[in-house]
């Protein structure tokens, strides 16, 4: 509940009105740096602070000066706070919650009183860029300087300890987007749903309708009230069944093709259109005077806003300056509030004042300086006063008219610029209007639009009408109703004049162009005297637009002061280039859900209930082990063992093309490959370059049946898809068959004994001998039986359909129990084929090997007519090969290298140098000795038991070149 | 986010897509081919700034490669078949 005690300390708060967003019934709490303050649901922190009579909500971020609310719509840095975990949160726009923690970031000891507001008195010595200047030598130093300026110089905190937020992402599709529900974008939606498209209106507020929200309709001749128009436009957007509305969302940016990225909150939206309007208003733009960044210095839309929506005014004597019909707007809204308008400050000669209130104001006694502007806000921590002089003749101040004026608000009110980003990002050009002294949009690429204040147009029905033609032509472009014929003009050069040309008063004190990192204008005049007067360059060295407005409150200011300092008109100095994001996004919105996608086999929930360690193998989940590699690589030794090999890549080959193909794509011979038979071959790119190894079956007359490594398989159907594709596919179907089928490796000696438990088929080995494919129903599942070694026991790889493939595996187990079977994960096969020295595509080889070098000579055939690769081999054997892969056996039987580690031979002076590396090692269980392959030069590599030196941690570890297979090198276990 | 009219599945995401380079082809007799010729083959691409036509394939869709004209600077996709129509 609201007390006395509230009212007593929001002495700011107005008396209810009409049109505010506020539930006044209901007083919630919160705290500011530790003080307990009064709201109500709809306010914002800073509109809550304001209410309360705080003006400081910040420090700047390099002379640590106060700051406080300037443009109170999201697009400065001034009110940039922490709350609890959430850095750089801006007041003025996050809604206040009960209990919610706020904080003042980037301040020492404490925000009001911050001792490193010192540093402003040696701003003589950090003009721009002084840090690239000075913090380059000593160069060792750099870590302390981080330290310091990361301190001194920041923005809120990120504590690492946060818990991860819960963020996602939606996908969008529409005929239309309207980026900007004010006046225009409303209209425009409307013009392209009554056209029949699709519609999505995004705006970043809370609700609907701009700047009419708040201000008086110039046309308006009525006594200032909230615009008459915003009703009937609301009302008919609600009741348009084409449009769906998005609020509290920031269109972040245009990519090509009209894909659209937005944000609301912690979801981000991707959306696909086809037409695009931008309707995202204009900024007010500050104007550039001594201590024009005091608290109390605010926009006059920022002021209106305030009073408004939340009814807190921020200062009961003002002082309004302006170069413009919309000083005298907020002039006269404020004084119908009954506030004290202690003085309009205007520009211009009184004949080009046409507002509709001045004889209202002038006859309520409101003092009018026209040809005046304003020298100084008066104060140390919050405006006392402003300081205003007359302007001469020719455009100079004249200082001898200076006077003093009392007054704690300043509303500046000097112009607009259009918020013209979205539509740069889209290709669109722009030239600076003599005419209404903007930097307009003249052209956007087909099917892009640009409406209201972001063209230029200001008044509220020249916008609506424009709009509403514009949006129908949008959706004509989507494809959706007739063409119009634009009738309605863009009336930007038919209106009043509405942005001054003078966008600084030169002074004696600090005048800020860019609030976010503290440049002032001699900043920017100093930057271009050292030469960097481009506007591009200008950016990147004095870090103006690059701060959290991201050019909002500055770009048109700087373009104008470096016009200025290089005598170029504005439309010769160009513009900087907009990027996406718009306005801040957190990285939780960007990142989304944290979500990895997994490929997991049929058997994955039976390897987790039996204790598997599961592996991330590509995109696959696989059992690692199953607690002990050793004892599982044992069991496949000395009895019989099954390992789950369903990633392995499965293809199938149909037609009477295959066997060239085979020819094409192996290196090896497939023509002679009989019915039954299974073939081992080498895949090489045209570089000859080991791409894949596998085997490849002769099912049946015309069928083909291939299995690729686990990771390369949808490389390896890529590859074939495109060969096929491109010229080699004449009579050839190719069929990926890696989910259909399921793989299971049953392997032991005892895995003959196992499997004919379970088949009728003949299992003895005349009748289905090594290296063969035979079908066969296994547990009544039809399967694909093939005989293979990877291991080097006899085994079987059962091959059966994926929906079946759990009934497989565990009646295998069942069949196997009364022999001990037991599941073996990855670990235990990679050292069951490494005690047989065999290769693993990827892990032995790299991106370089070659197969000739790679120890796989004997698969390839150099007097094949032509295979992909061929070529390359050709000279690469004639050249001689560069370096052998090998097997070595170290001497020490328990040290076993790392792999990756560096075989080491000293050379003349003694010096070591890398002669090779490590690239599998283990420690065999069944030979108690630690083993491995290896890359070396081919002197070395051809002695048998020739002996070298890996390196390892330091120390020299001797091995010993093998050549053989360390495990029954005559591969009889094999054919058992 | 570029978008690339697959013959087959018409306008989808770039995301959905592989690309495969400038369109070259093996050549007929490589036995014939001088080490220079074969290394042309193998590693140079005349990467031109202009419309370019070049591989694609729909590796999250059908699996179709075909080939895109598109212009390297502006990125604006001119037309897309099929590699059976390359001379049509």
């Amino acid at each position: 509940m609201r007390t006395e005690q509230d009212t007593l300390i929001t002495p700011n708060r107005l008396h209810p009105k009409e049109g505010e967003v506020i539930d006044r019934a209901t007083t919630i709490r919160f705290t500011f740096d530790g003080v307990e303050y009064p709201a109500h649901p709809g306010d914002t922190v800073a509109s809550a602070l304001t209410a309360a009579g705080v003006q400081v909500l910040s420090r700047s971020f390099k002379y640590h000066r106060p700051r406080g609310l300037l443009c109170c719509s999201g697009h400065c840095p001034n009110c940039l706070v922490q709350i609890g975990d959430e850095p750089n949160v801006r007041a003025c726009t996050r809604p206040v919650e009960a209990g919610m923690e706020v904080r003042a970031q980037n301040v020492w000891p404490s925000l009001k009183r911050d001792l490193l507001s010192l540093t402003q008195l040696g701003s003589r010595f950090m003009p721009v860029g002084f840090y690239y200047k000075t913090f380059i030598r000593p160069q060792k130093l750099w870590p302390l300087y981080e330290h310091t300026l990361r301190h001194v110089a920041g923005l809120g905190e990120v504590h690492i300890d946060t818990p991860l937020g819960e963020f996602d992402k939606q996908y969008l599709h529409t005929d239309v987007v309207i980026a900007g529900g004010g006046p225009a974008g409303i209209s425009a939606a409307l013009g392209a749903a009554e056209g029949g498209a699709q519609v999505l209106l995004f705006d970043e507020n809370p609700t609907l309708g701009g700047h009419l929200r708040f201000t008086v309709p110039l046309d308006s001749s009525s006594t200032p009230e909230v615009s008459k128009d915003l009703p009937e436009l609301l009302e008919a957007a609600n009741q348009q069944p084409n449009i769906a509305v998005f609020t509290d969302t920031s269109v972040l940016g245009w990519y090509q093709d009209n894909w659209l990225c937005a944000v609301k909150g912690t979801r981000l939206f991707k959306i696909r259109t086809k037409s695009v309007v931008v309707a995202t208003g204009a900024y007010e733009v500050p104007l550039i005077f001594d201590n024009n960044d005091l608290p109390g210095v605010m926009l006059g839309s920022a002021v209106q806003r305030l009073v408004h929506l939340f009814g807190v005014l921020p200062g009961k004597q003002v002082v309004i300056v302006t170069a413009n019909e919309d000083g005298w707007d907020v002039a006269a809204d404020l004084q119908s509030l009954g506030v004290n308008v202690g003085a309009i400050v205007d520009e211009r000669e009184p004949n080009a004042c046409s507002s509709p209130y001045r004889d209202g104001l002038v006859n309520a006694g409101v003092p009018v300086f026209y040809r005046h502007t304003i020298l100084e806000a008066i104060g140390s921590n919050a405006v006392r006063g402003a300081k205003i002089a007359r302007i001469d003749e020719r455009a100079a101040i004249s200082p001898t008219t200076t006077q003093s004026l009392n007054c704690n608000l300043i509303v500046i009110s000097m112009g607009w610029t259009p918020a013209t980003e979205l539509a740069y990002m889209t290709g669109g050009k722009s030239e600076y209007n003599e005419e209404c002294a903007k930097i307009l949009p003249v052209s956007s690429p087909p099917g892009v639009y640009v409406v209201g204040r972001a063209s230029g147009t200001h008044a509220v029905d020249s916008q609506i009408a424009e709009a509403h033609q514009i949006g129908s032509t949008a959706a004509a472009f989507a494809g959706s109703g007739e063409v119009n014929k634009l009738t309605a003009q863009s009336s930007g050069t038919l209106e009043p004049r509405r942005t001054s040309d003078r966008v600084c008063v030169p002074g004696n004190k600090k005048r800020f162009v860019c609030y976010c990192e503290d440049v002032t204008d001699e900043d920017v005049e100093l930057a271009i005297a050292e030469g960097y007067d481009s506007i591009e360059l200008l950016k990147r060295y004095s870090t103006i637009s690059m701060g959290p407005c991201q050019g909002a409150m500055c770009s048109m200011n700087t373009i104008h002061l470096c016009a200025r300092a290089n005598d170029w008109t504005v439309q010769e100095t160009g513009t900087t280039t907009a990027r996406p994001p718009t306005t801040p996004v957190t990285l939780g919105a960007l990142a989304g859900q944290n979500m990895e996608p997994v490929q997991t086999t049929p058997i994955h929930q039976w390897h987790l209930d039996h204790g598997a360690a599961m592996m991330v193998a590509g995109l696959w989940l696989r059992p690692n082990h199953y607690g002990d590699p050793a004892a599982e690589a044992m069991g496949v030794r000395e009895r019989v063992g099954l390992i789950d090999v369903s990633p392995l890549g499965k293809l199938q080959l149909t037609g009477p093309g295959v066997p060239e193909l085979l020819e094409r794509i192996y290196t090896n011979r497939w023509e002679n490959l009989r019915v039954g038979r299974v073939r081992y071959g080498v895949m090489c790119n045209d570089e000859g370059v080991v791409l894949n190894d596998g085997v490849c079956a002769h099912l049946n007359d015309e069928t083909w049946y291939m299995t690729t490594t686990s990771t390369g398989a949808t490389t390896i159907f890529e590859w074939l898809q495109w060969w096929l594709q491109s010229g080699w596919g004449e009579g050839i179907h190719l069929t990926d068959l890696t989910d259909v089928y399921s793989a299971f490796n049953l392997a032991g000696p005892q895995s003959r004994a196992v499997l004919e438990k379970l088949t009728e088929r003949d299992l003895a080995s005349k009748a289905f001998p090594y290296m063969r494919i035979r079908s066969a129903k296994i547990a009544d599942v039809p399967c694909r039986l093939l005989r293979l070694g990877f291991t080097g026991e006899l085994s079987y790889e059962v091959h059966c359909p994926s929906g079946y493939a759990l009934h497989v595996w565990e009646a295998l187990m069942e069949a196997g129990r009364e022999f001990g079977i037991a599941p073996f994960g990855v670990e235990a096969q990679r050292i069951l084929r490494l005690e047989k020295a065999h290769i693993i595509v990827g892990q032995d080889t790299d991106a370089m090997s070659d197969p000739l070098s790679a120890n796989m000579a004997w698969a390839v055939k150099l007097d094949k007519p032509d295979f992909l690769g061929k070529p390359s081999l050709m000279r690469i054997s004639d050249e001689g090969l560069k370096q052998l892969l090998v097997g070595f056996k170290m001497a020490d039987p328990d040290v076993v290298p790392d792999e990756g580690l560096q075989i080491v031979e000293p050379d003349a002076d003694g010096r070591l140098k890398i002669i090779g590396w490590v690239t599998s090692s283990r420690f065999s269980p069944t030979l108690a000795a630690a083993i491995g392959l290896c890359w070396l030069p081919p002197e070395l590599a051809s002695q048998d038991g020739a002996p070298f030196t890996i390196r390892i941690d330091g120390h020299l570890k001797e091995a010993r070149v093998q050549h053989s297979a360390f495990y029954d090198p005559d591969g009889e276990r094999l054919r058992m | 986010m570029l978008l690339l009219t697959c013959p087959n599945c018409g306008d989808r995401n770039v995301s959905e897509f592989r690309f495969g380079g400038e369109l070259s082809s093996r050549p007929k007799d490589p036995s014939a081919l001088s080490s220079a010729e074969w290394a042309n083959y193998l590693y140079m691409r005349n990467n031109v700034m202009d419309a370019q036509t070049e591989w694609w394939h729909h590796n999250a869709g059908c699996g179709l490669w075909f080939l895109a004209e598109r212009h390297t600077r502006t990125n604006e996709v001119i037309k897309t078949y099929p590699y059976a129509k390359r001379n049509a």
